[in-house]
């Protein structure tokens, strides 16, 4: 009993401790309840640095929380019991959001700096007017080449990779939307079709690339490019500029015939309370100097004009990142189609993934 | 017939284990990367680690994942065990099974399914999400797992036990401290430990629970896998590795101190008695 006393005592004089130590650090990043901001974002999708700069110049400590996938971020906003006061959902995400009335409008009165965001990227079909959302990065879905196996003139456009020549040696990332999308647009319908009968075409279009594909992969995608496994990959920007850090024989190819165009946004959800703190934060985020600071911490394409004028003129002239406009005017955004319709593109991204070669 | 240095038995041994560690020290080695990747070693570093603390957020959340397991897991320890006594206390067979049935249920559930219903159940009560939510859930989850590492050591334990120290006039107060606990000591320990470790590396349940602020390790390193898991992770990991390994080394010391200073007290009341 002795024993089980003074191991108790023991582990509580530790939790003390612990708990001492935690509220320190909290107190060390000057954290007080009264002036913060809590920020719902992907892991690792601001620089810290500008976090602290947020807080040196306003006051307003920035406490940053993460999610991995956007379906979590919406269930953990609807069901309430926290106090997110921004977030920064992908494009699709924002129109189901706003259907579940999640969202609390922009007040453009307190909004300074928008006029820095590229006409490209405002106005979207996800959101009209930007009533609801402020675009945060933007890339594309795209084609990803290893020089040293394939030339770059052979897989230029979407066709391409139905060329016997790359016969088991394209990776496609397993997103259903994504590469449904891909064998729409080879078929010169909308990413967004709600007909069936072109989906059910597309699903042929695809089955018939099957000899080419070395595997369907998620992350390790990125991995597996970087270590040479395969020639070609499909994936997004984002993923492709981080494999190209890795591999310097690996080059990106946005197909000039279209693909899917996509955004993270900043919204302010239902949840938001300071709202002082979220405007000081969006007028802040909008300055091009930190917008450009941002992008080349994350790596990923700024929105802001003005920001990409200030990025070095070789990340900000890269074709592969930030494509010439007759392109980006090619691209599509992918919409909210309804539960119905997105489990009509998975049984389909299914059907294709178990077909047999 | 003499045992060759290879036998087979010893050849399986080693080979489980070198499969169940290999992982680990592959990680641990890439912590020393100069590189950022896991794919090639450029040279050796301690920048991931210089890294690792300078990060003062992940260090606090370190800090509050610990706090965290051990917190939970004594509390479910004390609830568990007074939950097994009462359990071991029910006479009607047809209850006693039923509430051990029960207690399995929530062992084998899914965790996504206890997360989502602890979510639903804070935000109904109106609670707000963050240190409180995470505590209650994983004392919740962790109190079955005592009861079934507490309860068969209780079974194990001879009644004549009980009745003989009640014959010599122990209130039930002293029975409990005096014959009960210390049988069971190494059961209530178990199921500490138990709780602790899956306190430790939870991450379905947490990840519905927190909030406002408030994270844990799992949750925290699975939102950062998204850009790739950086090497400020494999030196965590190894920190971690460490600090377990150091926890284990000193458990096991100090068993090895305890028996022996049993062990020698015990020789000499013997020489005592034979005087």
């Amino acid at each position: 009993m002795k024993r089980l006393i003074s191991f108790a005592l023991a582990i509580i004089a530790f939790c003390a401790l612990l708990a001492v130590g935690s509220s320190q650090l909290q107190k060390s990043q000057g954290a007080s309840s009264s002036g913060t901001l809590t920020l719902y974002n992907w892991g690792d999708y601001i620089d810290p640095a500008l976090l602290t700069k947020f807080q040196k110049q306003t006051g307003y400590k920035v406490q940053v929380e993460t999610f991995d996938s956007n379906e979590a971020m919406f269930t953990k906003i609807q069901q309430g019991g926290t106090n997110y006061d921004l977030a920064v959902p992908s494009d699709y995400m924002i129109q189901k959001m706003h259907k579940a009335h999640l969202l609390v409008p922009l007040n453009y009165k307190r909004l300074h700096g928008f006029n820095h965001i590229d006409p490209h990227f405002r106005d979207q079909s996800f959101d009209p007017g930007n009533r609801y959302s402020v675009p945060y990065f933007w890339g594309t879905l795209g084609i990803i080449y290893n020089d040293q196996m394939v030339k770059a003139s052979a897989v230029q456009h979407w066709r391409d990779l139905w060329s016997p020549k790359l016969r088991n040696n394209i990776m496609l990332v397993d997103s259903a939307r994504d590469i449904m999308g891909m064998a729409l647009i080879t078929q010169g319908h909308s990413v967004n079709t709600t007909n069936v009968a072109q989906l059910e075409q597309a699903k042929l279009k695809l089955e018939g690339l099957m000899p080419n594909v070395k595997a369907v992969v998620a992350d390790e995608i990125k991995m597996y490019m970087a270590q040479n496994e395969a020639a070609v990959a499909v994936t997004w920007s984002g993923e492709a500029a981080e494999m190209m850090a890795n591999n310097s024989h690996l080059h990106y190819v946005v197909p000039t015939e279209g693909s899917n165009l996509w955004f993270d946004n900043l919204v302010i959800p239902k949840t938001a309370k300071h709202y002082k703190a979220i405007y000081a934060f969006l007028n802040f985020m909008l300055k091009p100097e930190n917008a450009a600071q941002n992008a080349e911490y994350v790596g990923y394409a700024t929105p802001n004009k003005a920001a990409k004028a200030l990025l070095p003129k070789a990340v900000a002239t890269d074709k592969q990142f930030y494509p010439s406009d007759s392109v980006i005017n090619k691209l599509q955004v992918y919409a909210d189609l309804g539960n119905r319709m997105v489990g009509i593109y998975n049984d389909k991204f299914l059907e294709f993934k178990m077909y047999h070669r | 017939m003499k045992r060759k240095w290879y036998d087979w038995r010893n050849v399986y041994l080693w080979l489980v284990f070198l499969l169940l560690y290999a992982p680990i020290f592959y990680l641990i080695f890439y912590s020393f990367n100069a590189g950022t990747t896991m794919t090639h070693f450029t040279g050796f570093s301690w920048q991931h680690y210089a890294e690792l603390f300078a990060d003062t957020r992940m260090i606090e959340i370190v800090l509050d994942t610990l706090l965290i397991a051990l917190l939970s897991s004594l509390l479910a320890t004390i609830i568990g065990t007074l939950g097994a006594l009462a359990i071991y206390g029910i006479k009607k067979v047809w209850l006693k099974n039923s509430i051990l049935s029960l207690n399995n249920i929530l062992m084998v559930s899914p965790d996504v399914i206890i997360g989502a219903s602890f979510l639903i159940f804070f935000t109904f009560l109106g609670l707000r999400l963050g240190f409180s939510s995470v505590l209650l859930s994983h004392i919740a989850f962790s109190i079955p797992i005592v009861v079934l590492m507490v309860l068969p050591k209780l079974s194990e334990m001879n009644h004549s036990l009980i009745d003989a120290a009640t014959d010599l006039g122990a209130t039930n107060l002293q029975v409990l401290t005096r014959v009960v606990f210390p049988f069971i000591t190494p059961g209530i320990l178990t199921g500490f430990f138990m709780a602790f470790t899956y306190s430790l590396d939870d991450f379905a349940v947490t990840f519905f629970v927190t909030g406002n602020g408030f994270e844990t390790l799992s949750v925290e390193i699975y939102a950062r896998a998204r850009q790739g898991i950086s090497l400020e992770v494999n030196a965590l990991s190894a920190l971690m590795f460490l600090f377990s390994l150091l926890l284990i080394g000193g458990y096991y010391f100090i068993e090895q101190y305890n028996s022996s200073k049993k062990e020698r007290r015990r020789n000499r009341m013997e020489a005592k008695l034979i005087k």
